[in-house]
């Protein structure tokens, strides 16, 4: 029952009619319509729905509506006034503390409130004051530079700076703000489950409580009668099987026969609702027959281990439960090997983790009168949804638009299909009227495709000068209940090892495994994070072993830009000896490495990524990457692209390069993204792909309206074109720099000579990668490299690890906006070094996960996350735009191994199992004194 | 959205008025794991709003808390703490600081700084017991076949259908019982006292000595004898938003390096907080280190954690041994 509360919010008194049982959160974003408040984690854990009740920060999620009658409630929408955005979220929009921007209002309301009641705070209290709001993207390192500067005073009035660009560029090199970043600031950006359209109805799925069964029956008769439910869908009504890669389709959007991990979705209903889908989700019957689970890979590959999946996509019938196996050998591994001076063998465990991006995934869909389905989707891979959506629903893609709204962190987690968007879409067509579907936390745990678990086996062996002769790697996966991106995840978890260290010889063999638990599938560093875990930790005991500087030894093994990598992979451009000299210098390795005290140390490892990737998921011959830009009178150019900017600033990058390329002002230009109905495809924000394909089209694209800009005015001015200049701004003679021309004057005469200015750009793949089966996987246009030193400090006593400072060094190719690189840097320490020590992502013997929410899966906090130093290194790549290659995903795979070998130096002990717990390193420590006093 | 089932709000502005509320909404039949709630009383809500999302509590009516003003009081050889005061103001109210020091500490480490500005210490004292199969929304449960504490008949903890160990989380209780702390109760019947130590009991389904229906109004706190030190150590993965993995509080008077008094109690280990016993032979003479080391194997003895929460048992029980030590050390040194 509703009843009218009195409510003072953002100043103003409302007159609310809600639900008793509301929370305040559901008021203001579903009655009020101030959706700046963001609901992350259902129910006090993450911060993101945090609002000021009399000008404390509290949590409206776990506040009901009722009973703030009388307390004044600051939004995030309250914040700013008519002076414009408060000077805390113009300094959170200067530092480039924004990424997804989901967390930013509850941090902002959190870093308000701190400097209302302490003006100048110091470091901790700082840290302390945020400790309530979880951040996914930032690791906390530009926020906090943002409230001191807030805390320092930002004039109001002041335009936002740009700093001064690279050489010889425009605009490209300068610290930039990102495109959106003030609209998310101020609680204006649009998420999905911000959008509401009139007679949407709510959709809930129901979930397995079994990790395997088979489904006998489903009665939905009593759910259907029902008052206020408008449909409900089962799996039979879905029954074409679907998959990212589209020739292994082992997944239906509900399932049809079987269920194969608890959580996996059965029925959805569409409600007025979602208290009423939720009661009819309880009244759907559903009987099932309970299987023999295998929940561990060890088991599932057992004799007689029960099948997950009883035939392959093909239909025919399995044998076992593996997903896909990849061997691949590369010289001679036994013989060199054997002539090594020194070898090290173990066995490596990485814990699977969740992407945990703190907006839970969300999907709304209708159709208009004539079957035209929209769909809004928090995804990442609008392209991908759209082929699947069409093989599910049995729709031609002409029928179906996709729309990324603004994207609350992605990390992987939301780059496939998921069984919302099918469900929604089905849901709405049934019911006639468009469906929501918000999945709670638990569900995004269910739905997961996060880190792989895996097993890996691997020996590493070197000569007595360090140079690396062999390496043989061994590593079982742990895949989940279907195959998602599992043959890629198979191939990278070998293929990707190969630099920036070279090695004489490699042998890998990778078996991924079907488990009755929710499906694994890309996290940032996809396949790659986990053999670089084993193989740093090996690299450094290698060099002990040896009485090598760890430095040293990957130094002396560094490949060299133009080299192929042992598996065929050409290697345009590596900066691994600047990353390494940067760090070590910055850290203060040689002084300190081996000399601190017992209890502290530094490690340091290093990586290489992908910048793209040459396979496209679904062989074409079409380009993976297209830009269209119109320019028009008004001095303003509007790119269509379809990247999705996940918060990684995409946007912001394709408006720098086309203001690079024509001179006009980066604010004057538009960028309409991810939407099928209305971009050119982009495959989608994955395998670090988008600056270097995207960023290549929108150079080409750039480049074609420059030449028509410069010929419209070396028209007007008869001049030959050389004679024209582009600056920021406008156009000019080279030879009389006085004489000047707007570039908005400048477009009117392209036009004038032209007709209307419209141009496109692309990136086509070159065939890349080894000439082998598989050797086009894992071939990139061009490799970032990284390398990290850790500094832990290890309480002996506790076996509590802190990490206390990382120096992060990342060759990202040319830096088109350095700030932005720093972010993604800092963002990519901070969830490695989250896997690292904290988070596991773990599951009772039947299957039932450990603890599907954010207060049970920790994330680390602003107060643990230590200050990271980041050098940006770059190597111009030959082949990037303008040199530039990722810097997205590969700063996440060395802080793992360099926290292990900080915890080495630190305590002397070597951890093979992720993440380090407290528990796990005191009982290394004991067995390590043991292994001492039986020795002596 | 995880959301709440349908109940109504009533606003009490006096703890009589809330007493009468309960009763006339219908109260509560049964108690512990078999009570099925009509009516509940809602403070700060940061402990039952998540439990009703959880479906743990499904009670028709809610009574808020809206009592006049709560406030800290001197009231001669007591503090009174009224119990709709809030975590933060208590951590950071300059009386407490400056005479309960361990008291402000353990208030400032509960949880996140929203939760400390929404949850108050009576909420705090009487938090439900916690355990990882027990905090669970309704469709995980299910997955599980439920618990001792709740719908079901199987604690999972221990193995076993008849000890709940599901854990006395508080960060405030552990220091509050070494206090001695007093709790003041209104009932149906009138007020009454009841010493802190009588609150608690080793059962997780039900934990509390409580008469269904009574309001706690107020927390009174022995003021301190002169030489009074304490610490309150908690063990927590993150430095923020975690309830304790163990908690360990350490209180008493000391003359230079001679405590005359002193109290250990460990928290967050299971249903009842432990104070330990036997401490009495180390008083009256300075505490050597040989001294320290045996009261840190007494503690260590004593402290029997269960894996009702997360942290190895094995380790959080060697650590109420560590944060003994620490403790001892830094408060003997106090005297310098």
């Amino acid at each position: 029952m509703k009843t009218l509360l009195p409510l003072r919010v953002n100043g103003e008194t409302h007159e609310l009619a809600v639900h008793q049982h509301w929370s305040l959160l559901e008021a203001l974003r579903y009655e009020l319509g101030l959706t700046g408040s963001k609901q992350g984690c259902d129910k006090g854990d993450c911060g993101a729905c945090t609002v000021l009740r009399d000008g404390e920060p509290v949590l409206a999620c776990c506040t009901l509506a009722a009973t703030c009658e009388g307390s004044e409630i600051t939004t995030i929408e309250g914040v700013a006034d008519k002076d414009g955005p408060h000077p805390i979220q113009r300094a959170f929009d200067v530092c480039g503390a924004l990424q997804c921007g989901f967390c930013q209002p509850g941090m902002i309301l959190s870093a308000k409130a701190l400097l209302d009641r302490c003006p100048q705070p110091t470091d901790e209290q700082l840290r302390e004051a945020l400790g309530g709001n979880l951040c996914r993207c930032t690791g906390y390192t530009k926020i906090f530079e943002a409230v001191r500067l807030a805390a320092k005073g930002l004039d109001r009035q002041s335009p936002v700076r740009y700093g001064e660009p690279a050489e010889g560029f425009l605009v490209l090199g300068a610290r930039g703000r990102k495109a959106d970043s003030i609209s998310k600031a101020t609680g204006e950006a649009i998420y999905t489950d911000d959008i509401t359209l009139p007679r949407m109805a709510h959709g809930k799925i129901l979930r397995s409580p079994h990790a395997h069964a088979r489904i006998r029956a489903i009665r939905t008769e009593r759910a259907e009668a029902l008052p206020g439910v408008y449909a409900v869908l089962v799996g039979s009504e879905l029954p074409t099987p679907y998959c990212v890669i589209p020739w292994t389709p082992d997944e239906t959007a509900l399932a049809i026969d079987k269920v194969r991990y608890v959580g996996d979705a059965v029925a959805a209903v569409a409600a007025v609702d979602e208290d009423t889908a939720i009661k009819a989700l309880a009244l759907i019957e559903v009987d099932y027959e309970v299987l023999p689970a295998a929940v561990e890979p060890e088991d599932a590959l057992k004799e007689g281990a029960p099948l997950i999946h009883e035939t392959d996509w093909k239909g025919r019938p399995r044998q076992d439960n593996v997903c896909k196996e990849v061997a691949l050998d590369f010289g001679d591994v036994d013989a060199n090997l054997a002539a090594s001076a020194a070898v090290v063998s173990g066995e490596w465990f990485y814990e699977g983790s969740n992407h945990a991006a703190i907006e839970p995934h969300c999907a709304l869909a209708t159709f208009n009168p004539d079957g035209q389905l929209t769909i809004w989707s928090a995804t990442q891979v609008p392209h991908y949804l759209h082929r699947e959506l069409s093989r599910v629903l049995g729709l031609p893609t002409s029928k179906i638009r996709v729309i990324q709204p603004v994207l609350g962190g992605a990390f992987g987690g939301k780059s496939e299909p998921f069984d919302l968007e099918f469900c929604s879409a089905a849901l709405s067509r049934k019911a006639n009227r468009p469906v929501k579907i918000l999945y709670t936390r638990e569900e995004v745990f269910y739905s997961h495709r996060g880190r792989h678990p895996m097993l890996m086996k691997m020996t590493l062996g070197a000569d007595a000068d360090g140079t690396l002769k062999a390496v043989d790697s061994d590593v079982l996966i742990d895949g989940g209940a279907y195959h998602s991106f599992g043959m890629v995840t198979t191939y990278y978890a070998g293929q990707l090892l190969t630099g920036p260290v070279d090695m004489a010889s490699y042998r890998f063999k990778s078996k991924r495994v079907y488990t009755n638990k929710p499906c694994c599938g890309p996290k940032r560093g996809h396949g790659s994070v986990q053999p670089r875990f084993a193989f740093e930790c090996g690299l450094d005991e290698l060099a002990e072993k040896l009485h090598l500087d760890p430095i040293q030894i990957r130094r002396k093994n560094a490949l060299q830009s133009g080299q192929r990598t042992v598996n065929g992979q050409l290697v345009p451009s590596t900066g691994l000896n600047a990353c390494l000299d940067a760090v070590e210098q910055s850290s203060g390795w040689k002084e300190r490495h081996g000399k601190l005290p017992y209890g502290r140390g530094l490690g340091v490892a290093c990586s290489m990524y992908i910048s793209g990737t040459a396979y496209p998921i679904y062989p074409n011959e079409m380009p993976q990457s297209a830009v269209q830009v119109k320019a028009d009178r008004s001095g303003r150019l509007t790119i269509l692209c379809g990247a999705s900017d996940i918060g990684q600033g995409s946007d912001g990058m394709l408006a720098y390069i086309l203001a690079e390329e024509t001179g006009i002002l980066p604010d004057d230009i538009v960028v309409v993204s991810s939407d099928t109905d209305l971009t050119p495809v982009d495959l989608g924000a994955y395998s670090s792909r988008v600056t270097f394909m995207c960023g290549t089209a929108a150079q080409e694209a750039g480049r074609k309206l420059r030449q028509k800009l410069i010929g419209g005015v070396a028209g007007a001015w008869k001049l030959p074109e050389e004679r024209i200049g582009v600056a920021l701004g406008f156009l000019y003679d080279k030879d009389e720099p006085g004489r000047q021309i707007t570039s908005k004057e400048a477009i009117w005469l392209a036009e004038a000579a032209y007709g209307p200015l419209g141009e496109v750009g692309a990136y086509r793949t070159r065939k890349l990668g080894g000439d082998y089966r598989g050797g086009s996987i894992g071939a990139s246009p061009a490799y970032s490299t990284t390398a990290h030193v850790a500094e832990v400090s290890v309480d002996p006593e506790t076996g509590q690890v802190k990490v206390e400072k990382v120096w992060a060094a990342h060759d990202c190719g040319r830096a088109l906006n350095p700030q932005l690189v720093e972010g993604q840097i800092e963002g990519s320490v901070y969830m490695g070094l989250a896997e690292a020590i904290m988070e596991a992502h773990t599951f009772r013997e039947g299957g039932l996960h450990l603890g599907p929410n954010l207060l049970d899966y920790r994330i680390p906090t602003s107060v643990e996350t230590p200050d990271i130093l980041t050098h940006i290194i770059e190597t111009i790549d030959p082949g990037g735009p303008y040199g530039a290659k990722e810097a997205g995903e590969g700063p996440l795979h060395p802080i793992i191994p360099a926290i292990a070998n900080a915890i080495f130096d630190a305590v002397g002990v070597r951890l093979r199992r992720i993440p380090f717990t407290p528990a796990r390193v005191l009982a290394a420590i004991g067995q390590a004194e043991a292994a001492r006093l039986a020795s002596k | 959205m995880l959301r709440m089932p349908e109940f109504r709000v009533h606003r009490a502005r006096s703890a009589q008025e809330a007493v009468e509320l309960w009763h006339g909404l219908g109260g509560a039949e049964g108690r512990g794991k078999d009570a099925v709630w009509s009516a509940m009383y809602l403070a700060g809500g940061t402990d039952l709003l998540p439990n009703i999302k959880h479906r743990l509590f499904t009670p028709k009516h809610l009574i808020s808390l809206e009592l006049p003003q709560p406030q800290i009081v001197d009231e001669g050889d007591f503090l009174r703490i009224d119990a709709g005061v809030k975590l933060q103001a208590l951590a950071d109210h300059p009386l407490i600081q400056a005479t309960l020091p361990p008291l402000a500490s353990a208030a400032g480490k509960v949880a996140g700084p929203q939760i400390r500005r929404m949850g108050t210490i009576g909420g705090n004292v009487l938090l439900d017991t916690r355990c990882l199969f027990y905090n669970q929304t309704e469709s995980w449960r299910q997955a599980l076949g439920y618990c001792l504490k709740k719908e079901g008949t199987w604690c999972h903890v221990v193995g076993g259908p008849k000890t709940c160990v599901a854990a006395q989380s508080s960060d405030c209780v552990p220091v509050l019982l070494a206090l001695n702390a007093r709790l003041r109760l209104t009932g149906p019947s009138g007020e009454r006292e009841l010493s802190l130590r009588e609150l608690y009991r080793y059962n997780g389904f039900d934990h509390l000595t409580l008469t269904p229906g009574e309001l706690l109004t107020a927390v009174r706190v022995p003021k301190p004898a002169p030489g009074f030190r304490g610490l309150y150590h908690k063990l927590r993965t993150r430095g923020s938003i975690d309830f304790p993995e163990l908690s360990v509080a350490v209180t008493g008077a000391w003359e230079g390096d001679a405590p005359s008094s002193l109290e250990i109690v460990i928290g967050a280990i299971n249903p009842q907080p432990k104070p330990v016993k036997g401490l009495d032979e180390w008083l009256g003479r300075p505490l050597t280190d040989e001294g320290i080391e045996a009261i840190t194997t007494l503690v260590h003895k004593a402290t029997r954690p269960q894996g009702s929460i997360i942290g190895d048992p094995d380790w959080r029980r060697a650590m109420a041994g560590v944060f003994t030590r620490r403790a001892l050390l830094e408060l003997r040194a106090a005297s310098a």
